[in-house]
């Protein structure tokens, strides 16, 4: 019986949250659902006694009675006070996690593009800076293809130790980390249930996407749009970590990435292959 | 101002006799095939609907059978399906697709708003305003005869070579737009647009026709608030097409040619693709176009079925409307906010984010007129003397499930809370707590309504309620227990869950909805079964079978072309039950008398000179 009643303690459902914003969006989430419980019980509680009170007889009538306008006043005034007040709080915590203007310093900046069908991250390595890309140069763009997704510039020294990966990201914990998002095909939706993220990413532009997760471990990344048959699949891991560990992954990838540039310069070519093949 | 007059069209003449036998009567084709009769082409589209609602409710089970049973054969059919739609019985990836985008395509263009629009539009506006026909009767036959060819062309997706149309039934592009296919490629895709692009056009024919009728051809003495609820919303709906299909038919233009004739107006430069036609376009720029027609058409699909219910409700009920007035603000108001809350779609779509408060705000406000309508149903009950038909209990059902369906929609009108729910089973759930909970209960209860107006005959109560019955409890098994697939966060249109740990957990209710689904799919059977056998053996209906007030129970018990036996004067509102000083607990509005009215009430009078307004 436990379990039946659950059913109905919705909020349960909810996987675990693990990022600053995602708290307030669950108590706004709660705020409304108990609000919409009360109206529920409310509106049918007076519709079920209405039913069974005036049910049929055959000898009363219907009362002839076409309205009163100072009970219609208070029925329009109230609903749009209380829904007024729900509009006006959420609109406070959407400007704070949407608007542009309130983004977070970055402490960790990453690029991610959906594909047809996964997702590929672009970090600035060690230096801290990106090279030439489809980002940072609208005119890069034109070297963007299936395995350059980033119309990285293999000319740009501060380029060469740019880390790419598949299908796999890791972030510091309590760090503001802001992603720039696109694609490089159809719409697809950077969607981290955990973090309570959704942004969807669109070929030729870029999406601002931040959080800050105050909790390690490993989690999954999906995508919300439907973009094409393989959409289900479009499944990434990401793994949330401690500063000191977040580094020792960074300098992991740099040795890789200098690993792979010493006999052949050709930076496009490193991905963290040990990666992709612990995930497909 | 029209009045009908007509003296051949009695009740026998129509159904069973042979056409020979009456040398004027028109040819068989034209009488029941290119009529230009409006109760013929609302039968046609009843038909065309009941028959569309079938081929779309097999595609969803598909898609609950994959859902619950990821990988598993197809029971049953499993063997007889297609290579291009299953491997060995079970249902692949892309063919998914095409499911997910058939059964939303289908259910909205060619059953809700058929039903809707189409069936009741036709059907009500002429007979409840007391004329003979529609404006325009051959403009009327044509907004019927393009649903058929569209249907057909829309299924005809199965035989190109990609199959049917793949990118749900919203068709963002690029997905939608960028082929791959040479150019002049017929593809599912481009069937698709063609598709939908003929059916708003039958819409917007039928719109103007409803406009031009209802402005033109009401009986006299009927003012426009004499107007039943449902000639009203049906009238404001119409307005709502007229100004918004031409949007969608833009866009959907763009769409086409894009697909067909390799255009860009969506596709932007560099994408990394096997087609070379691309470059300039903006693929946001089609989800501003098509929700600008796609948010006000929720209204298409809900508007009328609000006007059904109410005049339902308030005949079951034996009761006036609660607010008569204030229900017509409330249908105009929330037609106009239609218009400017689309963006509420598209608040995680990079839409730029002060969009999302402008859009927010607008939407919330709509939740204010919504609750108006609730509260004042719940007024029209007070008091009543309410009898549990099967028309009744259908239209309890829009109003509970509408309920409902109404709270959920403001959690996704919170843009915040937004962020986590878009595209998730929680929108799922909500879109058919108000297109199935809401719309299709609304259907139900007029075509138990206006069944023995319809066809001369009644429908049969006992299995009326038993499919109410199964319908509403299959029902909420199926659709309530996505709220929590949803906040599981279950995404919508995925293949297989199971790809995913963080939705192990949903497997069992995954089941239970889908094993509500096949019951509630096979309940409907009830109904097709009840229509036609009581076609052929039902009981005779009387001519005002319900004791109610407006103008179609005027009309003879199975009216012919030209719909009424008399002449047609209205004297009163459309909801004077229970009024004092007459018999009679209802009062036609065809019946002379006068009337006064105390603090809210109407009272009989039988000095003829002191008549007043009924409200």
């Amino acid at each position: 019986m436990d379990g039946f009643f659950s059913v109905f303690d919705m909020l349960a459902w909810f996987p675990e949250n693990i990022s600053t914003f995602g708290q307030e969006l669950d108590n706004l989430f709660a705020i409304i659902y108990w609000v919409s419980v009360a109206i529920f019980f409310l509106t049918f509680g007076v519709l079920g006694y209405f039913l069974v009170k005036y049910r049929y007889s055959p000898d009363r009538r219907g009362y002839n009675y076409h309205g009163n306008s100072v009970v219609e006043i208070t029925w329009t005034v109230l609903p749009t006070l209380l829904f007024a007040a729900i509009g006006l709080y959420s609109d406070d915590i959407w400007e704070r996690t949407k608007y542009s203007s309130k983004v977070p310093t970055a402490d960790v900046e990453i690029l991610v593009l959906g594909k047809q069908y996964g997702w590929v991250f672009l970090y600035p390595g060690a230096d801290g800076t990106f090279g030439r890309n489809a980002h940072n140069d609208r005119t890069a763009r034109s070297l963007m293809s299936a395995t350059n997704p980033f119309g990285r510039d293999t000319a740009d020294p501060a380029g060469f130790d740019d880390v790419m990966t598949e299908n796999q990201f890791v972030v510091p914990v309590n760090a503001n980390v802001v992603m720039r998002g696109s694609s490089i095909d159809v719409l697809h939706s950077f969607f981290l249930p955990h973090a309570r993220v959704k942004q969807d990413v669109i070929p030729g532009l870029w999406m601002t996407i931040w959080y800050n997760l105050f909790k390690t471990g490993k989690y999954e990344l999906a995508c919300a749009e439907l973009c094409g048959g393989g959409h289900y699949g479009m499944r990434a891991e990401y793994e949330v970590m401690s500063r000191t560990d977040y580094d020792k992954w960074l300098d992991a990838r740099n040795a890789e990435v200098n690993a792979a540039r010493t006999p052949q310069p050709a930076p496009t070519a490193t991905t963290d292959t040990a990666a992709v093949a612990s995930l497909r | 101002m029209s009045t009908s007059t007509l003296q051949h069209g009695s009740a026998a003449e129509h159904g069973h006799d042979h056409e020979h036998e009456h040398h004027h009567d028109l040819p068989w084709y034209r009488k029941y095939v290119f009529s230009t009769d409006h109760k013929v082409i609302s039968k046609q589209f009843m038909l065309s609907s009941l028959f569309f609602l079938f081929v779309g409710g097999a595609f969803a089970l598909f898609i609950r059978w994959q859902l619950a049973y990821p990988g598993q054969a197809v029971p049953i059919i499993g063997d007889i399906l297609p290579a291009s739609w299953a491997t060995n019985g079970v249902i692949s990836p892309e063919f998914y697709a095409q499911l997910l985008t058939m059964h939303g395509s289908i259910m909205i263009f060619f059953v809700i708003i058929p039903f809707a629009v189409g069936m009741f539009g036709n059907f009500c506006i002429p007979l409840m305003i007391g004329t003979d026909d529609m404006a325009l009767p051959k403009l009327n036959m044509w907004s019927f005869w393009l649903v058929p060819p569209a249907g057909l062309i829309m299924m005809a997706g199965f035989f190109t070579e990609t199959g049917y149309a793949a990118a749900g039934w919203t068709s963002y592009p690029p997905l939608s737009a960028q082929t791959g296919l040479a150019k002049f490629t017929i593809s599912g895709q481009t069937l698709w647009t063609i598709s939908v692009f003929l059916v708003g056009f039958s819409s917007i024919m039928g719109a103007v026709n409803y406009v031009a009728t209802v402005l033109n051809k009401r009986a006299k003495g009927m003012k426009l608030f004499d107007m039943p609820l449902t000639v009203w919303a049906l009238f404001i709906t119409a307005i709502i097409i007229t100004l918004g299909t031409p949007v969608l038919a833009a866009g959907l233009s763009m769409l086409f040619m894009d697909n067909f004739l390799h255009t860009s107006f969506f596709l932007p430069d560099n994408l990394v693709t096997n087609s070379k036609y691309f470059g300039g376009g903006q693929p946001i720029l089609f989800q501003h176009v098509f929700w600008f027609y796609s948010h006000p058409a929720v209204y298409i699909m809900i508007l009328p079925l609000m006007g059904i219910v109410s005049d339902v409700m308030a005949t079951f009920a034996r009761k006036p409307i609660y607010g008569y007035k204030a229900m017509v603000f409330a249908i105009a108001g929330i037609a106009f906010l239609g218009f400017i809350v689309w963006g509420h779609h598209m608040f995680q779509s990079g839409m730029n984010p002060l969009l999302g408060t402008t859009f927010m705000l607008s939407t919330i406000v709509i939740a204010v007129p919504s609750s108006i309508k609730v509260f004042n149903w719940l007024g029209t009950l007070w008091r009543g003397n309410i009898q549990f038909s099967s028309a009744m209990l259908n239209a309890l059902a829009f109003v509970s499930m509408f309920i409902i369906g109404g709270l959920s929609g403001v959690f996704m009108a919170s843009a915040p809370v937004d962020i986590y729910i878009h595209d998730t089973y929680f929108i799922v759930a909500h879109i058919h707590y108000v297109l199935f909970g809401g719309s299709l209960f609304g259907i139900f209860a007029g075509i138990y309504y206006w069944y023995p107006k319809m066809f001369g005959k009644m429908l049969n109560e006992t299995w009326g309620r038993r499919h109410f019955f199964w319908t509403f409890v299959t029902f909420n098994l199926t659709f309530f227990p996505m709220h929590i697939l949803g906040i599981g966060g279950h995404m919508r249109r995925i293949y297989d869950p199971n790809v995913y740990d963080f939705l192990k957990g949903l497997g069992g209710i995954n089941e239970t909805v889908t094993i509500g689904a096949i019951a509630l799919g096979f309940s409907q059977l009830i109904l097709v079964g009840n229509i036609l056998w009581s076609m052929k053996w039902g009981k005779k209906a009387p001519r005002n079978p319900w004791k109610a007030n407006t103008l179609e129970w005027a009309a003879p018990e199975h009216p012919g072309h030209g719909n009424f036996d008399m002449d047609i004067t209205v004297y009163r509102g459309p909801y004077e039950f229970g009024v004092e000083g007459r018999q009679d607990d209802y009062w036609p509005q065809w019946e002379k008398g006068a009337s006064v009215t105390v603090h809210h009430h109407t009272i009989a009078v039988t000095d003829d000179a002191k008549t007043f307004g009924a409200h």
